[in-house]
């Protein structure tokens, strides 16, 4: 029973579902350390799932889907730069705000432009291609698990150890981290948080933009209407259960990818869909009831403490 | 006297001319009609069938009827906010209960004067419990509400779609939906406009009860002072934890209500997925935030954002233009407002109409 489950497939499965998740976490944590709350990853996500389908099919090339992809994300980050550092505005609101404005818009766009209702799939639309890196890709029951994948896989994965040297072993991840703690210290020395804050903001649009594109080119190639469906919130709690930390975010995105992919399993093996679809949903929430020391500072903030 | 009135009218209309909130509006709609104009539509003849959509021939009965869902829950998540608790479940609490009292609506026998109370009583008790589960988690167990009450929203609907797939599917029909509502289980219908709604009047109601609340009880009282420094309202002998419950209690029943309007005043079948379609829980917040939580301002920005959608749908109809622009529209006005608006946190908001409204808006 346990080997038939827990097999290679469903670790495959896993990591693909791991990797949107991953990507809009990491781009959560960076606001998170440069002291910025990251609430706009799902309409982000789904924006940028949206562009890179418009952008491979206008081109037919996955290199300006993804193009695309971040430069949507970053564009919704920007406003949210823009209101929550420059004009002092509350980030929650202005996050619930633009995840509207992602639905909305893509809901909007999807007919205007392509002439569909709720899937756009069109042979144009150029996927992602699963690049299978030499050697490694042999290793048995790993190899095809992690090294046969798409390029914002490993890129995902790369930006794991990237991003805690970034942050805990440069000056500018210092720095970073700096503003996002000790603001006023921060300032004294310098260093502007205005122009970190817009940077981690402006990062974690491009990662959410990403995690968009591998959404809509990588797992599947189409767009369908709120196809982030969730994701984006499971990214902010993963920023949470992971202490904003870039392994401790990576081991929580592991963690609901695997529900998520048990899900599909479990789907396969007759369970209604209705019931594994809420699966990666069920093990945040118990995810957050185990580990619920860790956020008295979020619990700070959404109280107007 | 007439002087002292036309003074005042003058005031008014200066403050609403460079009030932030009009300046948004006109944001929103400058840039609406730049998108539609960039996607190749005419935004003159969009706007114009937007406009007759909504308020002529059945358009005015439909932005009516279209009100009651979008005016409860804005005051459903308004109670919360105004407590300072982010309650993004209304949604979850919206399905859930309008399942409940569709159930009811469906399996209970009687006539419906004992019916269709019984269902809506129904629907806002399973909303208020489902509000129960993020208010204990963040008083039991210190997990922020904004979180869990949205997670919680996908859940809902889970668990709804099982129910509904697999215990109470009509075989008759190929949705994936609930048997219809009896006709004696129906919401009643007033004779004006053509037929709207009786709940509509249940959300005056609502509307006429939150006012007196908030403006002559002691409970409005505390709760507004949680909602603007939560520390010193505890140490002002005030049981936040206790607070903190009730509001969402009543904030999932409302929700629970307008489910079960909508099912048994409007869809008369509960089809999985369908209810959450229209995202009215997040339309209500947005009117809300856009209202500074208050009942009465919730009522008038109520009907302008279903003017708004209805206006939007005969736009979709006439124009070729897709309805979503509305929900575009109304995501900017609060992105502007919220940019514009922006008070730093614990500031505290004076008591000037324009610096109240954006200390809220600015900071739930």
């Amino acid at each position: 029973m346990f080997e038939q489950i827990f097999d290679a497939a469903l670790f495959d499965s896993a990591t693909r579902a791991m990797i949107p998740i991953l990507l809009a976490a990491l781009g959560g944590m960076i606001c998170e350390r440069a002291g910025v709350f990251q609430i706009a990853l799902e309409g982000i996500m789904l924006a940028g799932a949206f562009a890179a389908v418009a952008g491979s099919y206008l081109a037919i090339s996955w290199t300006l889907g993804v193009v695309f992809g971040i430069a949507a994300g970053m564009l919704i980050s920007l406003a949210l730069a823009y209101g929550c550092v420059t004009r002092r505005g509350d980030p929650i609101v202005l996050g619930i705000a633009l995840n509207l404005l992602a639905m909305g818009l893509t809901g909007f766009l999807l007919p205007q432009l392509f002439d569909v209702r709720g899937v756009f799939q069109h042979p144009r639309i150029d996927g992602l291609d699963r690049i299978a890196i030499p050697i490694l890709s042999d290793i048995p029951w790993i190899g095809p698990v992690l090294f046969d994948n798409t390029i914002l896989t490993y890129v995902a994965l790369l930006l794991v150890p990237a991003l805690w040297v970034f942050l805990f072993r440069t000056p500018v991840g210092l720095r970073l981290r700096g503003v996002g703690e000790r603001p006023l210290a921060a300032e004294t020395l310098g260093v502007s948080p205005t122009v970190y804050k817009y940077g981690a903001v402006l990062a974690s649009g491009a990662l959410a933009g990403l995690a968009g594109a591998q959404l809509s080119l990588g797992n599947v190639v189409q767009f369908a209407e709120n196809m982030s469906s969730g994701r984006g919130w499971v990214a902010v709690v993963a920023v949470m259960l992971g202490r904003a930390h870039p392994v401790g975010v990576l081991a929580a995105a592991a963690l609901f990818a695997l529900a998520e992919a048990l899900g599909f399993r479990f789907q396969g093996n007759g369970l209604p869909v209705q019931i594994t679809d809420a699966l990666p949903f069920v093990v945040t929430l118990l995810a957050l009831i185990i580990a619920r020391k860790r956020f008295a500072r979020l619990l700070d903030l959404t109280t107007a403490a | 006297m007439l002087e002292r009135v036309l003074n005042q009218v003058r005031d008014m209309s200066r403050r609403a001319v460079v009030s932030p909130v009009t300046f948004s509006l006109l944001f929103a709609f400058a840039l609406a009609a730049a998108i539609v104009a960039v996607t190749g539509g005419d935004p003159l003849a969009a706007g114009g069938e937007m406009f007759t959509g909504a308020v002529t021939g059945s358009g005015l009965r439909n932005t009516l009827g279209r009100s009651v869902p979008i005016i409860g829950m804005a005051l459903a998540v308004s109670i919360a906010f105004r407590s300072g608790i982010i309650n993004l479940g209304g949604e979850g609490q919206m399905v859930i209960g309008g399942l409940a009292g569709t159930i009811v609506a469906i399996y209970v026998p009687g006539p419906g004067y004992v019916i269709v109370p019984l269902a809506m009583l129904a629907g806002a008790v399973v909303g208020a419990v489902w509000g129960l589960l993020p208010a204990y988690g963040q008083t039991w167990l210190r997990l922020p509400i904004l979180i869990t009450s949205l997670l919680l929203n996908y859940v809902a609907r889970a668990i709804t779609g099982y129910l509904v797939r697999f215990q109470l599917l009509d075989d008759a029909v190929t949705l994936t939906s609930t048997r219809q509502v009896p006709e004696t289980a129906r919401m009643p219908k007033m004779p004006i406009f053509g037929g709207v709604s009786l709940s509509l009047i249940l959300v005056i109601v609502l509307v006429a009860l939150l006012w007196m609340v908030y403006t002559r009880s002691v409970a409005g009282y505390e709760s507004q002072m949680t909602g603007f420094n939560m520390r010193s309202a505890r140490y002002g002998g005030i049981d936040v934890e206790q607070r903190t419950v009730q509001v969402m209690v009543v904030a999932g029943a409302i929700g629970g209500l307008i489910g079960t309007h909508l099912i048994i005043g409007e869809a008369l079948r509960f089809i999985d997925g369908e209810l959450v379609l229209a995202g009215f829980a997040w339309t209500g917040l947005l009117v809300s935030l856009l209202a500074v939580n208050r009942p009465i301002p919730i009522f008038i920005t109520g009907m302008f954002f279903s003017a708004l959608q209805i206006g939007g749908l005969a736009m979709q109809r006439n124009a070729g233009v897709s309805w979503r622009l509305s929900q575009v529209l109304q995501a900017v006005v609060i992105v502007a407002v919220a940019c514009r608006l922006a008070i730093r946190r614990g500031e505290r908001p004076s008591t000037e109409v324009s610096d109240a409204e954006s200390a809220a808006v600015g900071e739930v």
